[in-house]
């Protein structure tokens, strides 16, 4: 064994001799202070390929369908994007997703807030425990899984229906319509918002709070006027998330919302594969990623970039 | 029906340059394609509607043919409309297609024959003898083959019809039936058909779709529920509605199950259609040969009977009897008569204006 | 706990109505899987564990699983290296447009899920590798990568760079200062980061469904199209195993990191 180890740490010192030349051979001394972009070429070469993408559907988004023989236009023309933006369904269905964005960060923050104060100020570490493991497992379960459990709960011969047939009440239609695809993301967002509020409320010392009430502040107004404003950067980061993953969502309105109630997404995919018309599903994606890029740079703006940043030190 | 006898007779002179190059072409390439022949895959992959129809194609087709070859036959039941632009992509950029045989409407089959990605099926031996309805309209040789009809009925629930079966479609406007009536989620099977409940004729397909589009403005008060196929069966078998415009298969699969389900054609006439099958373009060589051999043991007179039998629904190989349930049944028409009290659209026409139908539609019912 | 009783009976309420909401779909899903019925209904018929027997020779379902393996495993390990030396890349160099490159490394999350499975769709056609299993779990990484930046950044962060420094000036070349000094530092970030890829991978859907066909359908996929179609009790069967993959990794996340380790302030 000793003999063993011995002999194994010079051939590691020795590997990495050999590995620092061949290293100094390729990356001199002159060029360290490039090193950092060095170590970024990877990632930016991975993420570069969604740039490709994006472009190849701009490209597209420029053609129009020629129904004769189903292919695009080789001219280049905008009529997909005055199709899209001059039609009602889809005038109505981005109205829908904007609606249920709103509706679904708010009620998602109303939710998630108290549920990450209490889990960075519970005492004792099982409490903690107990409601980080809660939210971690729903969080590591996909949205598919999750919205086939809600079909078995808010089916016609569900789990609630079949409570309400038990007390003599009548089945209620609870599935395929705007409030299950509202309570599903609700649902689907609420680990992802209070992940991201948890830090902020972490750095609100507890004697920002002790002090708040004693100068006599009652709770709802400590809440309200010191902790709300101080876990700002939480509440904007959340925000975000919530907002645009609500915005592009595919599934939920897919899968509970029956057909009636779709969102952006539903209507790209619908142009790609349900009308074979890839120029007009590229159009409506551009208007959707712009969307999405117009509210994020806006909020971004007015509010900084708060937990979402990979540098802890802007905030 | 708009076959036109001459077109299948005579060979003109372009089919005939285009049948040459083919024997040419084979006797280069005899000794490989015979070796192609022999190497069978593993499997084959059949893109197939869900429900009672997938178990149809199972028992009546894909099963016999597993026992004849060895071959084992997947079923994939992504959408119709979902698989063809994936298809189409495949096809130009060179890919192997993501299926061997796509089990299709003959209308969206028609498109991605137009569009060029369908393998010719003219020298399938079964095809010989077949009713004309199997041959495509308006195209040279069999880019794809029609297997069977079907018709749209008029299916309800005897029990909320007292009086009788229904006899025109606009009791699908009556108050009395809000939120219990049911249609294709894309219109299918119906667009033409609210034209003349609309009050307007065949003949304003499609210069004039005007009435049709007043007819779901109506409609839409009355709220129908909109699905797929599986959809209608599990509506009626749960009472969820007294009234739908439903291929005959899905209200029979119910009827089978013990529901109380009738049919009829109102006086406005049903839509009636068919369906075929069509392999892709850009498959290995091998695996071309044994999706064409699929199609082709789909035509024995032995599938045709089993597959037909099973979904109710009058196929292309001559002299079978219909089931018992179905004799005189106006879901199964079978001689010109019969027919005659439907509506059937050219498939050009189709072809050219049935995506925009499905727009209209979704732009009322979703808008 | 600060504060008056009615803070803590307003908040509670609050939390117990997130607890309910957050557990409910996982309780229902395993107790439907285990009945003795031919479809899920409530109270289940009678208690069997048929439908996981049954799961177990269904080829489709476990070359689905095999799949949704691959393109996970593919996924993580293409990501460990490049969320890594990136995280380390922006937090310990001078970089010129450093909040430029930030914001393009973000692009994975501002880019909507649709568009992004779209694009790579068309990109992946394009380029003659569409239908093939290993550009799904490139993809997955691709729109993931955020999440092990993120994961590596914070434990950049928390490090202190003196011990960086420290070796340098003690002479240690920079390539064994990296693997012996900064590494090992980051290791709890590159951990929590390679389990979070994993396992958003091993769920994804959106972007596997544009990517996968018949051949290479991967599990998240093949639930779906089953949904649409009759929902029997072998899918709540399937979906269990989710829910049994993801309680393993919550319990080696704890082990390994700690939980609380998403409540530390950055």
């Amino acid at each position: 064994m000793a003999s063993n180890s011995s002999s194994k740490l010079p051939r590691r010192w020795h590997l990495f001799d050999i590995a620092e030349r061949n290293a100094a051979a390729l990356w001199p001394k002159t060029m360290h202070r490039y090193s950092g972009y060095l170590l970024l070429v990877p990632a930016i070469l991975l993420v570069f390929v969604l740039v490709l993408g994006l472009v190849y559907i701009g490209g597209y988004s420029l053609h129009e369908l020629d129904l004769a023989t189903y292919r695009l236009k080789e001219t280049f023309s905008l009529t997909n994007y005055s199709a899209a933006l001059t039609s009602t369904t889809y005038q109505s269905v981005v109205l829908r997703s904007i609606g249920a964005s709103i509706l679904v960060t708010f009620f998602t923050l109303l939710l998630a807030f108290p549920y990450a104060y209490l889990m960075v100020r519970a005492r004792q570490a099982a409490t903690k425990k107990f409601l980080l493991i809660s939210l971690f497992l729903p969080f590591f379960i996909g949205q598919i899984v999750r919205a086939y459990g809600w079909l078995i709960i808010l089916g016609q011969e569900g789990l609630i229906n079949t409570l309400f047939a038990g007390l003599g009440l009548p089945a209620m239609d609870l599935i395929y319509n705007y409030p299950a695809v509202i309570l599903g993301l609700v649902q689907y967002m609420l680990p992802f918002a209070v992940l991201l509020l948890a830090p902020a409320i972490t750095a609100i010392g507890r004697d920002v709070e002790l002090a708040s009430e004693s100068l006599g502040a009652n709770w709802m107004r400590t809440f309200l006027h010191v902790v709300l404003p101080m876990a700002k950067p939480g509440l904007v980061g959340s925000s975000v998330v919530v907002f645009t993953l609500t915005l592009t969502d595919f599934a939920m309105p897919e899968i509970l919302g029956g057909g009636t109630t779709d969102f952006i997404a539903n209507a790209i995919y619908d142009g790609f594969f349900q009308l074979s018309n890839s120029g007009l599903g590229s159009a409506l994606a551009m208007i959707l990623v712009t969307l999405g890029t117009a509210f994020v740079v806006i909020l971004f703006f007015l509010a900084g970039t708060g937990t979402l940043g990979f540098n802890g030190r802007e905030q | 029906m708009k076959n036109k006898p001459l077109e299948s007779l005579t060979m003109d002179r372009r089919d005939f340059l285009k049948t040459s190059a083919v024997v040419a072409g084979s006797v280069a390439l005899g000794p490989s394609i015979a070796l192609a022949e022999q190497k069978k895959p593993k499997e084959i992959i059949v893109r197939a509607w869900g429900g009672s129809w997938g178990e149809a194609l199972k028992t009546g087709v894909a099963d016999g043919f597993t026992q004849a070859t060895g071959i084992k036959v997947r079923l994939d039941f992504t959408e119709d409309n979902e698989i063809k632009p994936k298809i189409w992509a495949a096809v130009d950029q060179g890919r192997i297609p993501p299926i061997h045989v796509n089990w299709d409407t003959t209308t969206n089959a028609t498109i991605s024959a137009l569009r060029g990605v369908t393998v010719d099926l003219s020298d399938l031996s079964n095809l010989k003898g077949l009713l004309p309805l199997a041959k495509p309209v308006g195209m040279e040789g069999y880019p794809l083959v029609n297997t069977y009809a079907y018709v749209y009925v008029c299916a309800y629930r005897p029990e909320a019809f007292p009086d009788g079966p229904p006899q025109s479609w606009n009791v699908l406007l009556d108050p009395k039936f809000k939120g219990r009536v049911a249609l294709y989620d894309d219109g299918i099977g119906f667009n033409p058909i609210a034209v003349i409940a609309g009050g307007g004729s065949l003949k304003d397909i499609p210069g004039n779709m005007e009435p049709g589009y007043a007819f779901y403005k109506k409609l839409k008060a009355n709220k129908p529920l909109l699905g797929e196929d599986a959809d209608f069966t599990t509506w009626f078998q749960k009472g969820e509605i007294d009234l739908a415009c439903t291929i005959s298969v899905n209200a029979r699969a119910a009827k089978q199950s013990g529901i109380d389900v009738a049919w009829t054609v109102p006086k406005e006439g049903c839509k009636v259609d068919t369906d075929g099958l069509w392999v892709p373009k850009g498959l290995p060589a091998n695996e071309e040969y044994w999706a064409k051999e699929f199609v082709n043991f789909a035509l024995t007179k032995e599938a045709q009977k089993k597959w037909c039998s099973l979904l109710g629904l009058p196929p292309v190989y001559p002299g079978i009897e219909p089931p018992a349930d179905l004799a005189g049944d106006v879901s199964y028409p079978t001689k010109p008569e019969d027919f005659a009290k439907l509506v059937r659209v050219p498939s050009k026409v189709l072809v050219e204006n049935q995506p925009k139908w499905f727009a209209k539609f979704n732009e009322i019912f979703q808008g | 706990m600060i504060g008056s009783r009615s803070k803590g009976v307003v908040l509670w309420t609050i939390v117990w109505f997130d607890l309910l909401l957050l557990s409910l779909p996982t309780l229902i899903i395993i107790g439907a899987s285990f009945t003795s019925g031919d479809i899920v209904q409530f109270p289940p018929e009678g208690f069997s564990l048929k439908w996981y027997s049954k799961l177990w020779l269904l080829d489709d379902f476990k070359s689905a699983f095999l799949r949704t393996l691959y393109v996970s495993i593919i996924c993580t390990l293409v990501s460990i290296p490049a969320g890594t030396l990136a995280a380390i890349g922006l937090a310990r160099y001078r970089i010129r447009f450093h909040t430029t490159i930030q914001v393009y490394l973000l692009l994975p999350f501002t880019i909507p899920l649709v568009a992004s499975g779209l694009g790579m769709m068309i990109f992946f056609g394009e380029i003659r590798i569409l239908g093939q299993l290993w550009p799904v779990g490139l993809a997955l990484c691709i729109i993931n990568l955020p999440f092990m930046i993120w994961a590596v950044s914070a434990a950049v962060n928390g490090l202190d760079d003196q011990l960086e420094n420290a070796a340098a000036n003690c002479g240690a070349p920079p390539l064994q200062a990296f693997f012996t000094v900064t590494l090992p530092g980051v290791m709890p970030g590159v951990i929590t980061g390679a389990l979070l890829m994993f396992i958003l991978a091993f769920n994804e859907f959106l972007v596997s469904l544009f990517l996968t066909d018949a051949r290479t359908v991967t599990l998240p996929v093949s639930i779906y199209n089953s949904i649409r179609s009759v929902i029997t009790p072998d899918l709540a069967a399937v979906s269990v195993v989710y829910i049994v993959i993801a309680f393993i990794a919550v319990l080696l996340l704890d082990k390994l990191v700690g939980l609380e380790l998403f409540l530390k302030s950055k």
